[in-house]
């Protein structure tokens, strides 16, 4: 229990620094790979969780599409980031104020894996002792995603395939302007 | 046994975090990022012994190839500009 | 017998942690890309190789061995390229190693 303990406090240490870290650059291939760097840690922690699924979508989603996909919007973007000369107390205060709030409620969370907490009354136990001779699938979250919620899946994936078919005729229409405007700049080493 | 190497994996990724903050060039941060990669390649392997569950492989497999993906890709628009066409 | 093994693996393990450890020293004392990406390059060989030979002693014969060989094949291609890719696109972008004039190498 307690190695568990120290390499959970080891992971949250090093996210904490790669996000200070992120906070002070000012260049943006930088802030890409610093965010790579960041899922990667992440997705140790999920695997320390226990949670392999979850592990497995930051890895390949957050550290790999993801990036590819800042990546590509990027290239029609300038290399650095202005100075922002608007005064940042108002943000800060919110930021804050809200994180001071989701805090405190979080005190009245029921402590992970309680049996007698609400999650676990309504409908979960019909799940988990019909998943085997309802569906005949040995893993019971893939039985609930692709079946017993499959119209909620099924919508999912439509609003995601819609978002991007949106995506790749936005991008498409934007190649040739841009490829004209950026005919002439030169690139620096940063 | 495996928790000494999971410690030792522990310190050399510190090292290579101070290298990716303090990296002058984008070439360093960008190698120092596959190292810390391949450090938590081999960090979930030895997780997934230490904890007697070796199943946590296949992610270190997806995290193999992902990691090599991502650098190529921050080099090739490093060098090109773009990602898919080729510019003139 | 099992002793024998654990010994080995205690070895390989040990290996293992100094080839990384003294990589990750390299990637902070080096002083430029050039030098560097040997310090990378000792990681992704000494490091994954001797952690990988350890835990597969461990294992015996099993499919959890055939996916740490397959670990072990991904990294071996592709930090060579890598490391390539790197020193190219740095000597690309005009970055000298250190002690070298502009225009002596290449």
């Amino acid at each position: 229990m307690i190695s568990e303990l120290i390499i959970n406090a080891f992971l949250v240490t090093v996210m904490l620094a790669i996000g200070i870290a992120l906070l002070r650059t000012r260049t943006l291939i930088f802030t890409v790979v610093l965010t790579s760097a960041y899922s990667l840690v992440a997705a140790l922690m999920f695997i320390t969780l226990d949670a392999v699924d979850v592990a497995f979508t930051e890895a390949s989603v957050g550290a790999g599409i993801s990036t590819i996909l800042f990546l590509a919007a990027m290239a029609y973007l300038p290399k650095e980031e202005e100075e922002n000369i608007n005064s940042q107390i108002l943000p800060v205060f919110t930021c804050i104020l809200l994180g001071g709030i989701l805090i405190w409620c979080s005190y009245d969370l029921p402590e992970i894996g309680l049996l007698s907490s609400p999650v676990h009354q309504h409908i979960v136990p019909d799940y988990i002792l019909g998943s085997r001779d309802d569906i005949g699938i040995p893993n019971i979250v893939t039985s609930v995603l692709a079946s017993y919620r499959g119209y909620d899946t099924f919508g999912e994936t439509i609003v995601v395939f819609t978002a991007g078919v949106a995506v790749l005729v936005l991008l498409k229409n934007n190649t040739q302007t841009s490829k004209q405007k950026n005919k002439n700049s030169k690139r620096k080493v940063g | 046994m495996f928790l000494a190497a999971l410690i030792a994996c522990a310190i050399s990724g510190i090292l290579i975090l101070i290298r990716i903050i303090l990296g002058r060039t984008t070439f360093d941060r960008v190698l120092a990022v596959n190292s810390l990669g391949t450090i938590i390649v081999i960090g979930i392997a030895l997780h997934g012994f230490y904890t007697n569950r070796p199943e946590f492989l296949d992610i270190a497999i997806v995290y193999a190839l992902i990691n090599f993906i991502g650098t190529v890709a921050v080099l090739k628009l490093f060098s090109t500009g773009s990602l898919g066409e080729q510019r003139k | 017998m099992d002793l024998f093994i654990d010994v080995i693996t205690g070895l390989c393990f040990f290996v293992g942690s100094l080839s990384i450890i003294i990589g990750a020293c390299g990637l902070i004392k080096l002083p430029d890309v050039f030098s560097r990406i040997h310090a990378a390059g000792m990681i992704d060989t000494g490091g994954t190789a001797f952690f990988l030979l350890g835990m597969i002693l461990q294992t015996g014969w099993s499919l959890i061995t055939v996916k740490l060989i397959l670990i072990g094949v991904f990294v071996f291609f592709t930090s060579p390229v890598t490391s390539h890719v790197t020193a190219n696109l740095a000597r690309q972008k005009n970055l000298m190693p250190v002690g070298k004039k502009i225009g002596k190498l290449l």
